[in-house]
């Protein structure tokens, strides 16, 4: 929906520009944000207001042109019209990395390729083409009709397409500022919660063999967390992130086997605190289905499908860096945007917008002038 | 064929010569009209390169303010953002402008553009170059005039 707000106006159209922009454009959409508040400012003669932002807006035009003349938007890709190709090559290779991620963890937990969904697949492999033309197809047409309700949409509101192919944006944003910040503080956290010795206690022999390993794995985390909050984005801290990625990836091979890690849990009977026997208590009722190597199973095939997506994103974003003549250190980005609004949080504290309009007194003959 | 009568006003403002020539009431073809402006359109793809470089090598700026000083001393050339700014990343890239943010104003981050020591190289060769083409080209125009 159109808002007033001639910044919340800009952003949206600058979204739908970043949606045709190659992943590495973040300096294009501030220098068009630049320009499209100093138009704004000058059309509005010095105050930006709605009509002034939308007039700047419509002045530089459809999202897909911008996003191709401002950066080459890329070339044509077989069938795939030039201003499409980025945003249909980012679509694909999300799509690809979450299939590659689901297979590989569900491989690993021992489930054949060819009974992903608990039904035989025929003719595998030669099904596979027939079965991605007829996909492609049905998603063409499916295209066609949702691109017929967005005829009529303004400049500033993304259509139904934009919105699917931003997915891909979203997925390929780099860690944010706050999340590196989490993985420094939870990994140190869970590292030393794992060492206490009233936790030890309660791990299988298996794992008390092993849990040093998951230790300076979280340590090792908490050290990526503190490069990428440092460093934001570059290509030193995505190759830590992609072999960290790549070890816990060989470790969930063997902590897979070894089964569930905990025996015991803490229970209080209201004077003291002892150890309660997990596994015991199925034996004992005779429960016939013990859950835990189950629940242990799916735990490591998330962690196993985060790890091999991390794998791909970082190969993928090296390679681009490398490819724009980027070294291995500089000092990246965060995944957070400049938003041009102040937050709610300051907004309460009593800072206002930069570009908020100054209140007007009007003199009975009309004349207006800020007060200030 | 359809006769195009165009009020066609140009303002010439040689820089040698200071001199004002008006074009007033020139008849057109549609032909005529198509070969100007592909003809155009071939004399700004070189000329624009110079212009940036030249403006930029007496004062730095920022993307919308040299569109804005292009729009103003360069009429022929009628420059707009979606021609510049592209233009500005191939000349950085090609270590002819070498460009610096400017965050002084959160909300309006400034890509400061200046001349690298090869661009300035490159603007003195082709402003060379450019004063022996126009010399030239006045000189053939003259005659065919």
């Amino acid at each position: 929906m159109s808002s007033n707000n001639p910044l919340e106006l800009i952003e949206q159209y600058l979204d739908r520009v970043r949606v045709y922009l190659p992943l590495d454009s973040e300096d294009t959409i501030v220098e068009l944000q630049t320009h499209l508040i100093e138009e704004a400012e000058r059309i509005g003669n010095g105050t930006m207001t709605a009509g002034s932002a939308m007039m700047a807006i419509e002045r530089m035009g459809d999202p897909k042109s911008v996003a191709h003349e401002y950066a080459g938007s890329g070339e044509k890709v077989g069938p795939v019209p030039a201003e499409y190709a980025n945003p249909v090559a980012r679509i694909t290779i999300v799509l690809v990395g979450i299939a590659a991620a689901f297979i590989i963890g569900i491989t690993m937990l021992g489930v054949p390729l060819t009974q992903l969904f608990g039904a035989d697949i025929l003719n595998w492999p030669v099904s596979i083409p027939i079965m991605l033309f007829l996909n492609i197809i049905i998603i063409i047409g499916i295209i066609g009709i949702i691109s017929l309700f967005d005829r009529e949409k303004p400049l500033t509101e993304k259509t139904t397409l934009e919105s699917i192919f931003g997915l891909g944006v979203e997925g390929f944003k780099p860690k944010g500022k706050l999340d590196a910040l989490g993985d420094l503080v939870m990994g140190i956290f869970w590292g030393i919660v794992l060492m206490m010795p009233a936790i030890v206690i309660l791990y299988s022999p298996e794992f008390t063999e092993l849990y040093m390993l998951v230790v300076v794995w979280l340590f090792l985390g908490a050290v990526r967390g503190a490069l990428f909050y440092i460093g934001g984005e570059n290509n030193f801290n995505l190759a830590v992130e992609g072999i960290l990625s790549a070890v816990w990836i060989a470790f969930a091979i063997v902590l897979l086997n070894i089964g569930f890690p905990v025996n015991y849990a803490y229970v209080y009977d209201g004077v003291s605190w002892s150890l309660f026997d997990l596994e015991g208590f199925f034996i004992e009722h005779s429960i016939p289905f013990v859950p835990f190597d189950w629940i242990w199973a799916f735990i490591i095939f998330i962690t196993v499908v985060i790890a091999v997506w991390r794998i791909f994103v970082s190969t993928m974003k090296i390679t681009m860096y490398l490819r724009a003549g980027k070294g291995i250190w500089w000092q990246g980005n965060w995944g957070e945007r400049r938003s041009l609004r102040t937050p709610l949080w300051k907004r309460m504290l009593g800072e206002h917008d930069q570009f908020e309009q100054q209140k007007q007194t009007v003199f009975r003959d009309g004349y207006t002038e800020p007060d200030e | 064929m359809v006769l195009y009568v165009v009020q066609y006003i140009v303002t010439h403002n040689a820089c040698e010569d200071n001199d004002n020539t008006e074009v007033n009431y020139v008849s057109m073809t549609k032909k005529t009209q198509e070969e100007l402006d592909r003809w155009s359109k071939e004399v700004k793809r070189g000329a624009v390169t110079l212009a940036i470089l030249a403006l930029l090598s007496r004062r730095k700026a920022y993307g919308y303010e040299a569109v804005k000083l292009l729009d103003e001393k360069m009429s022929f050339l009628a420059l707009e953002q979606g021609t510049v700014y592209p233009l500005l990343r191939r000349l950085e890239k090609r270590e002819l402008l070498k460009s610096e943010w400017d965050y002084e104003d959160p909300t309006k981050p400034k890509k400061y553009y200046t001349v690298t020591d090869e661009g300035l190289k490159a603007v003195g060769a082709m402003t060379q170059t450019w004063n022996v083409l126009s010399r030239e080209m006045r000189e053939v125009v003259m005659e065919v005039e």
